[in-house]
């Protein structure tokens, strides 16, 4: 199951100015699974992108690839 | 709305092509798009072998961009996706994942398990079936909402027919050919 999160953590560290700072983790909750990505607060734009246009393409990948009932959180760490 | 519309202010001020006005760069050089084309197989290699799939990456540069064609296992469809949504996002990913190293807008296409291929010949074959009838019948006709890929198909089959011309219409995502007859 960790397949997914190292799955998604490549493709994040691909577009952000600072790979070493991306971690994704997967939770597990009674509403079902989450893969959590953090990432440097500077690259936060970047794996969001304009109107959220690579939050979705993510999402889209990973359930293409995860089935599903896999969510993804992009994780504001900047708060 | 540009289908490599993409956020490019963070992007390093090394880059001479960021400083361009025309975000369609003309002609990109060889050695950038190869380049490209490595960076993408890099990308892609590494995202097939963590999720053990069967997959062999054939690199190209077509018409002034890079092509990235991958062909292999049965896993393969999962990247396709319904309608190849898939395939359009991972293609988008791969796009950033190039510009986030050549600091260069990308055009990159990205076809999986010949999916472009098949798509583009039904497409095709829909532009000039509905031209044919546009012509019979004097009507104009509209299709579906389609993706920029291929809507281009669609207007490059109608160009084909003499007496009909077609035009895209709306907004993405419900953004879709219009044929009409030729006064």
């Amino acid at each position: 199951m960790s397949l997914l999160a190292d799955a998604l953590e490549h493709l994040v560290r691909g577009i952000v100015d600072h790979p070493d700072d991306v971690r994704v983790n997967l939770v597990t909750t009674r509403r079902g699974r989450t893969l959590e990505v953090h990432v440097h607060p500077d690259d936060l734009g970047k794996v969001i992108g304009r109107g959220g246009r690579t939050a979705t393409a993510l999402r889209t990948v990973m359930a293409g690839i995860g089935g599903r009932g896999v969510r993804v959180d992009v994780v504001d760490t900047d708060r | 709305m540009s289908e490599t519309l993409q956020a490019t202010d963070d992007v390093e001020a090394s880059s001479p092509a960021e400083a361009e006005a025309e975000p369609q760069s003309q002609s990109k050089t060889e050695d950038l798009l190869v380049q490209e084309g490595d960076i993408a197989g890099d990308y892609l290699e590494r995202l097939l072998d963590l999720l053990d799939y069967d997959g062999d990456i054939d690199l190209d540069v077509e018409s002034g961009r890079a092509v990235v064609s991958i062909d292999g296992g049965e896993d393969l469809s999962k990247l396709v996706g319904p309608r190849g949504n898939v395939l359009e996002s991972l293609q988008e990913l791969t796009r950033l994942a190039v510009q986030q190293e050549t600091g260069v807008r990308s055009r990159l296409m990205l076809d999986i398990a010949q999916w472009r291929a098949g798509r583009r010949a039904e497409l095709a074959e829909l532009g000039r079936s509905t031209a044919e009838k546009v012509l019979a019948s004097g009507e104009r006709a509209r299709l579906h909402p389609m993706t920029p890929f291929e809507r281009k198909v669609v207007h490059d089959a109608v160009a084909a027919v003499a007496g009909v011309h077609s035009e895209s219409e709306g907004e993405e995502p419900q953004r879709r050919v219009i044929i009409f007859p030729k006064p």
